[in-house]
């Protein structure tokens, strides 16, 4: 235990070091201006995009779970909606600090409430992911006022488990607003008519799909990590099993309908779009394209997911996550990234001027690593005091070796 | 210990999904009767009023820049950043075309559709224009234009201006750091000629710096509704087309290809 007390305030500190170079590039963003980022009028959106993007979709666990768990009727699923919900409000946190610093003018976040243009797709994430952090901080609330120290305060409290009361309410309205924005971040590149490789209407489709595989696998990796640092159990491991094949079997239905947007979208030249995708399979991208997004955390991450329950093994649950989460973020990365470094489509003399080249600076890495690691601070501390996160006393809790003898056969007799 | 969660009864179910669907239904309402009338008013193209049009002639144009220079001036804008810019191809022609770039003020504008607060908006002439105190500085009309017309400014411009005095001077306001600007079709000049009873195109003071300092006539302004306008004439005969046009945009800049 001392050990691991040890290792727990020291990735405390080296998050604290991690915040405060952060800290100081976005210091810089805000002092000298966005001329800082390699960002450029060919490349308006980079980097930070992808941050939001990823924080939202893996923060999708927040409202699939809480659906299955309320709406579903689910009760068993508590457990792990409870860490969902606690990891959606720190990835929504991240996205609208990613957010604020990416604007030109943070002083002027609140336009969007103000003045509606709602055929905007991006008016509508902004009120929806907004609207829905109101709902996220309704639904964490009653777990932090549980808070030793708060228990003092006993309207707080009440106030608590009164709210708590409403939590099927906040499912059904989380659930609208997270179909709404998950989707309609992805409309927002599937609208811009401009950007052949973008003006997709699969684009919401698969943004969806992909993060409630994605979000529900996120968090049962932070969950199994948790629980393993810990030592204790936080989620039955059924629970565990059962969500990772929730997750697997949506990972598998996203990649079949990607397979098939990828396939008929680009059966002739279409221009732009067919360079776009050659460069995506063939081109810079097409290692951590074919690596990472499709085979390790597409087919194999889904395959795993499925398999782990069949094998009991929290080690093929925890890769199958893990590799599933990071296959969400390399499709955010790739489809940003390619939007600007590929011809538009037909029109020669425009062409050139406008396909820009674009590599993140040192302030954009150092700004993301420090809103990621000012989330990672606030996830460790919570799973280590909030008393929601306090675990049941089981006996020694080990990861579970996968037997030998299951085999593909066994899966399907199940 | 926590409190045992409520179950929501059937009655209480079916009573929310009834006010969900009653205020979606109340919603659509509003909608219909304040936003979407309010907008049909601004996209229409009223044929008594005068359709602002820019035509660029291909075959004239030597690409001596001074468009660019002149625009530079007049709006103030930063070097790497113009809001007019001039483009070579010598493919697409089989011989050497420069190509003028400045906003296309499309009809059926992306940037218009995208921008979540409405800082960029169809005037009652249909110009595209900007509210630079409205724009938060998100840069989506960048990513959706599909001309790259729009620039933004990523850092206090405080560049002398180097075509000041020679191509003309500052006539608008500097846009702060962190807005997107582009071309406006110096609206400014159009705005002012309708108070001085100037013509825009025909009068120098009422008509676009790139269009009045051009050598060569290769630009010309007009009013499309006017046959008698230099835009109108200047198009009698030629073969027209604008750029990009399977996107539907219907932009207000037309080009005049070159005589084979």
């Amino acid at each position: 235990m001392f050990k691991k007390d040890r290792l727990f305030w020291s990735w405390i500190a080296f998050l604290l070091v991690v915040i405060a170079i952060g800290g100081y590039a976005i210091f810089l963003i805000m002092y000298k201006g966005l001329v800082v980022t390699n960002m450029s009028d060919g490349a308006p959106w980079g980097l930070w995009i992808v941050l939001d993007l990823s924080s939202i979709g893996l923060a999708a666990g927040a409202f699939s779970l809480s659906a299955i768990t309320y709406l579903l009727g689910r009760r068993d699923f508590r457990p792990l909606a409870k860490v969902a919900v606690f990891v959606g409000i720190l990835g929504y946190s991240g996205a609208l600090m990613a957010l604020a610093m990416d604007i030109g003018r943070p002083d002027r976040f609140w336009h969007g409430w103000v003045y509606w243009n709602v055929h905007s797709m991006l008016w509508e994430v902004t009120m929806c992911i907004t609207l829905y952090f109101s709902v996220l901080l309704l639904e964490v609330f009653p777990m932090v006022a549980d808070l030793p120290f708060l228990a003092r305060f006993k309207r707080l409290n009440a106030f608590a488990h009164w709210i708590h009361r409403f939590a099927p309410v906040l499912a059904v309205i989380g659930l609208g607003l997270s179909l709404l924005h998950q989707s309609s971040l992805g409309a927002t590149y599937g609208v811009v008519v401009g950007r052949a490789f973008l003006f997709r209407a699969t684009m919401p489709i698969l943004f969806i799909f992909s993060a409630i595989a994605g979000g529900i696998a996120f968090t049962i990796h932070v969950t199994l990590i948790v629980q393993w640092l810990k030592n204790r159990t936080l989620v039955p491991e059924k629970i565990l099993f059962d969500a990772g094949q929730i997750s697997g079997a949506v990972l598998l239905i996203y990649l079949y309908m990607r397979f098939w947007d990828a396939t008929a979208g680009n059966y002739g030249y279409v221009p732009g779009r067919t360079e776009a995708f050659t460069t995506l399979t063939g081109g810079v991208y097409s290692l951590t394209f074919w690596g990472w997004e499709i085979i390790l955390g597409g087919i194999l991450a889904g395959i795993l997911l499925i398999r782990a329950k069949f094998a009991q093994s929290y080690s093929l649950l925890l890769i199958g996550t893990g590799l599933a989460a990071a296959g969400l973020i390399f499709n955010r990365l790739h489809t940003t990234l390619l939007a600007f470094t590929e011809p538009l489509s037909e029109s020669p003399p425009l062409m050139d001027p406008l396909v820009t080249h674009y590599t993140p600076a040192w302030t954009e890495w150092a700004a993301t690593a420090g809103v990621v690691g000012l989330l990672a601070l606030a996830f460790s501390l919570g799973m280590r005091f909030l008393p929601a996160f306090r675990g049941s006393e089981e006996p020694e809790y080990e990861i579970i070796q996968e037997p030998q003898s299951v085999t593909l056969v066994t899966e399907t007799a199940h | 210990m926590a409190q045992e969660t409520r179950e929501l009864t059937r009655r209480e179910f079916l009573t929310l999904i009834g006010a969900l669907g009653m205020s979606s239904v109340a919603g659509t309402w509003i909608y219909n009767a304040f936003v979407v009338e309010k907008e049909r008013d601004t996209h229409a193209v009223d044929p008594d009023k005068p359709y602002w049009a820019m035509v660029i002639d291909l075959g004239a144009c030597i690409g001596c820049e001074r468009c660019v220079h002149a625009c530079q001036a007049t709006n103030d804008t930063n070097s790497d950043h113009l809001w007019n810019i001039v483009l070579e191809d010598n493919e697409t022609f089989n011989q050497h075309v420069f190509l003028p770039r400045p906003c296309m003020h499309c009809e059926h504008a992306p940037c218009v559709e995208v921008c979540p607060v409405g800082a960029t908006y169809h005037r009652d002439d249909g110009l595209v224009a900007m509210d630079y105190d409205r724009c938060i500085g998100c840069r989506y009309c960048m990513v959706a234009c599909p001309y790259g017309a729009r620039v933004f400014n990523w850092e206090k411009n405080d560049e002398q201006n180097p075509q000041v005095p020679r191509w003309g001077t500052p006539e608008v306001e500097p846009r702060p750091r962190g807005v997107v600007e582009k071309c406006t079709f110096c609206s400014h000049r159009i705005d002012a000629a309708r108070e001085r009873n100037l013509t825009p195109g025909v009068d120098r003071a009422a008509t676009p710096a790139c269009c009045v300092v051009c050598p060569v006539e290769a630009r010309v302004f007009g009013d499309l509704h006017n046959p008698e306008s230099p835009a109108s004439k200047k198009m009698q005969g030629r073969e027209v087309i604008t750029l990009r046009s399977h996107l539907g945009t219907n932009p207000r800049v037309y080009y005049l290809l070159p005589n084979a």
